[in-house]
C-alpha cells in the first residue's frame, strides 16, 4: 500500500517537472535573419567620480561592455529577447524587470552597471538605426538587418542625443 | 536585593554604554568577521543572562526567519558578478546575493539576539534611574512602552478568562475581537492613570531628589574604562577601515591581517565582556564557597 503511494507521488513529481520544465524551456534557436546589436557605457568614462563606489573596475577602458556583434533572431522578436539571449551567450551580467500582464520589460542594470549608478538621471536607453524609439524593448519588433545599440546615458539621454523629444 | 548576574548588577550607565556600543556595531559592520562575532558574542550572551532555555526558544523562533531573509535576497536581488545560473524569471542568480543575504540573515539574529539581552538588562527601573532626571517625561513613556507588551498580555489573559471559550470559530473570533477591544481601552486608560499618579506624587519636579540603589563602585569605573578604551580602539579602527566589506558588485573588503585581527580580537572582547564578568564572579564564588 505504501509502496503504491510512493510510486504515485513520484509520477506525479515528475509530471510536474515536466510541466514546469516545459513551461520554462529557453528561446528557441534563433535562425534566419540577424541583426547588429551593441552595449556601450561610454558615457561613463567622464563621469567616473560620480560612479558609485567599487563599480570603476566593471567599466571597460573604451566604454564597450558588447562591441557590434551579429546575431541571429526569430521572426517577431523583440530588442528585449535578443539583449536578453545575447547577455546570456556572452556571459554578460543582466537584470531587467518583467512586467508580462504589460508586456513590459524595463533593463535595470548590464554588466552590474545599474540605473541611478552615475548620479540620478542615468540609466540605459536603447536605439535602433540611429533613433531612440522611447517604449519599452519588449514592445520594439526587430526587423532583419537593424543596428541595435544599447547606451548608458548619464542625463536622461541628452549625452547619447536622445534628448526627451528627439 | 540580588541581582541574577553579575552584568545586569553593574552600574545602568555602565549597561546602557554596553549595549549602545554593541548594536552599533552589530547594525553598521556587514564585515563576515564581524557578523560571525557579533552572533557568538549575542548567542552566548543569552545564554548566560537568560539561560539555555530562553536561548533555544528564541533561536528555534529566529532560524526560520533569518531564513527567509536569506532566500528572499537573492530571488529579489540580481545584482553580482558571479553568475550561478539562472532564475526561472530570466534573471540571474548571483552568488553575491547570496551571500549578502545570508549576511543580512547573520546581522538581523545578532541584533535581535542582542536586544533580547537588552530587555532582560535594562529593566524600567534602570531607565528611569538614567533618564528620571534629564528627561522625566520620555523615561516614564519609555518604561512604560517597555511594560506595555508584557503586561498587555497579561491583561489580555486576564479578560479572556472571564468570558466564553465555547461555541464555533466565527464565535471564538468574535470573543477574541471583543477581548482585544476590552483591553486596548484598558491600557490607554491605565497610561493615563500612570501618568497621573506619577504627576501626584511630584514625579519629575525640579529639585527632587529619587531613590536608587545603584552606586558607581570602583568595578563599574573599570568597566567604564575598558568600554571607552573598546570604543576609541573599535572607532578608529573602523575610520581605518577595518569593518570595511562591499558585497556588491564583487566582494571586496578588510582582509586577514595583523592590524584587521588585532581589530577583531578587540571587539571578540567586547562582545564577550557580560560572558567574561559572569564567569569569573562564578568562579569566585565557587572558590570561596570551596574554601568555607
Amino acid at each position: 500500500m505504501t509502496a503504491m503511494r510512493w510510486k504515485t507521488m513520484i509520477a506525479a513529481l515528475l509530471t510536474c517537472l515536466l510541466v514546469g520544465g516545459c513551461g520554462i524551456q529557453a528561446p528557441s534557436e534563433p535562425a534566419g535573419n540577424t541583426c547588429t546589436i551593441s552595449i556601450s557605457c561610454a558615457t561613463i568614462l567622464n563621469k567616473l567620480d560620480d560612479l558609485t563606489q567599487g563599480k570603476q573596475a566593471l567599466v571597460p577602458a573604451d566604454g564597450w561592455l558588447l562591441e557590434p556583434t551579429q546575431v541571429e533572431f526569430n521572426e517577431g522578436e523583440s530588442v528585449f529577447h535578443i539583449l536578453r539571449r545575447t547577455c546570456k551567450q556572452q556571459m554578460i551580467h543582466m537584470e531587467f524587470e518583467d512586467t508580462p500582464i504589460y508586456n513590459s520589460a524595463y533593463i535595470e542594470g548590464i554588466g552590474n552597471l545599474y540605473e541611478f549608478d552615475c548620479g540620478e538621471l542615468s540609466g540605459w536607453k536603447y536605439r535602433v538605426n540611429g533613433r531612440f524609439p522611447n517604449y519599452g524593448c519588449s514592445q520594439y519588433p526587430v526587423q532583419s538587418g537593424d543596428v541595435i545599440e544599447w547606451l548608458y546615458t548619464c542625463d536622461l539621454g541628452a549625452d547619447v542625443g536622445g534628448g526627451e523629444s528627439q | 536585593m540580588r541581582s541574577r548576574d553579575a552584568f545586569s548588577a553593574c552600574h545602568p550607565v555602565v549597561n546602557l554604554v554596553y549595549f549602545t556600543l554593541v548594536l552599533l556595531f552589530s547594525m553598521c559592520w556587514m564585515h563576515p568577521a564581524c557578523l560571525g562575532i557579533s552572533l557568538a558574542g549575542a548567542t552566548a550572551c543569552v545564554f548566560v543572562l537568560r539561560g539555555g532555555t530562553t536561548l533555544g526558544k528564541s533561536l528555534l523562533r529566529l532560524l526560520p526567519i533569518a531564513l527567509l531573509a536569506a532566500v528572499v535576497n537573492p530571488a529579489f536581488n540580481h545584482e553580482g558578478v558571479t553568475i550561478l545560473t539562472y532564475l526561472p524569471g530570466g534573471n540571474p542568480l548571483t552568488l553575491e546575493s547570496i551571500l549578502f543575504g545570508l549576511a543580512s540573515a547573520g546581522m538581523l539574529m545578532a541584533v535581535l539576539l542582542w536586544f533580547s539581552c537588552t530587555t532582560c538588562v535594562m529593566t524600567s527601573d534602570k531607565w528611569v534611574y538614567l533618564f528620571g532626571r534629564v528627561i522625566p517625561a520620555l523615561s516614564l513613556v519609555l518604561s512604560m512602552t517597555l511594560r506595555f507588551v508584557p503586561k498587555f498580555r497579561q491583561q489580555f489573559q486576564i479578560v479572556r478568562e472571564t468570558l466564553p471559550e465555547d461555541g464555533g470559530v466565527l464565535r471564538r473570533m468574535r470573543t477574541l475581537v471583543t477581548v482585544f477591544s476590552i483591553v486596548v481601552t484598558w491600557s490607554l486608560e491605565n497610561a493615563v492613570e500612570t501618568a497621573d499618579s506619577m504627576k501626584s506624587r511630584g514625579y519629575g519636579l525640579p529639585g527632587r531628589t529619587a531613590f536608587s540603589i545603584y552606586r558607581m563602585d570602583s568595578r563599574d569605573k573599570r568597566m567604564l574604562i575598558w568600554l571607552g578604551a573598546c570604543a576609541l580602539c573599535l572607532g578608529s579602527g573602523w575610520l581605518l577601515g577595518g569593518a570595511d566589506w562591499r558585497y556588491y558588485p564583487a566582494i571586496n573588503g578588510a582582509s586577514v591581517a595583523p592590524t584587521t585581527v588585532g581589530f577583531w580580537c578587540v571587539y571578540l572582547a567586547l562582545c564577550f565582556t557580560p560572558v567574561v564578568l559572569c564567569w569569573r564572579e562564578e568562579r569566585t564564588w565557587n572558590l570561596l564557597q570551596s574554601k568555607i
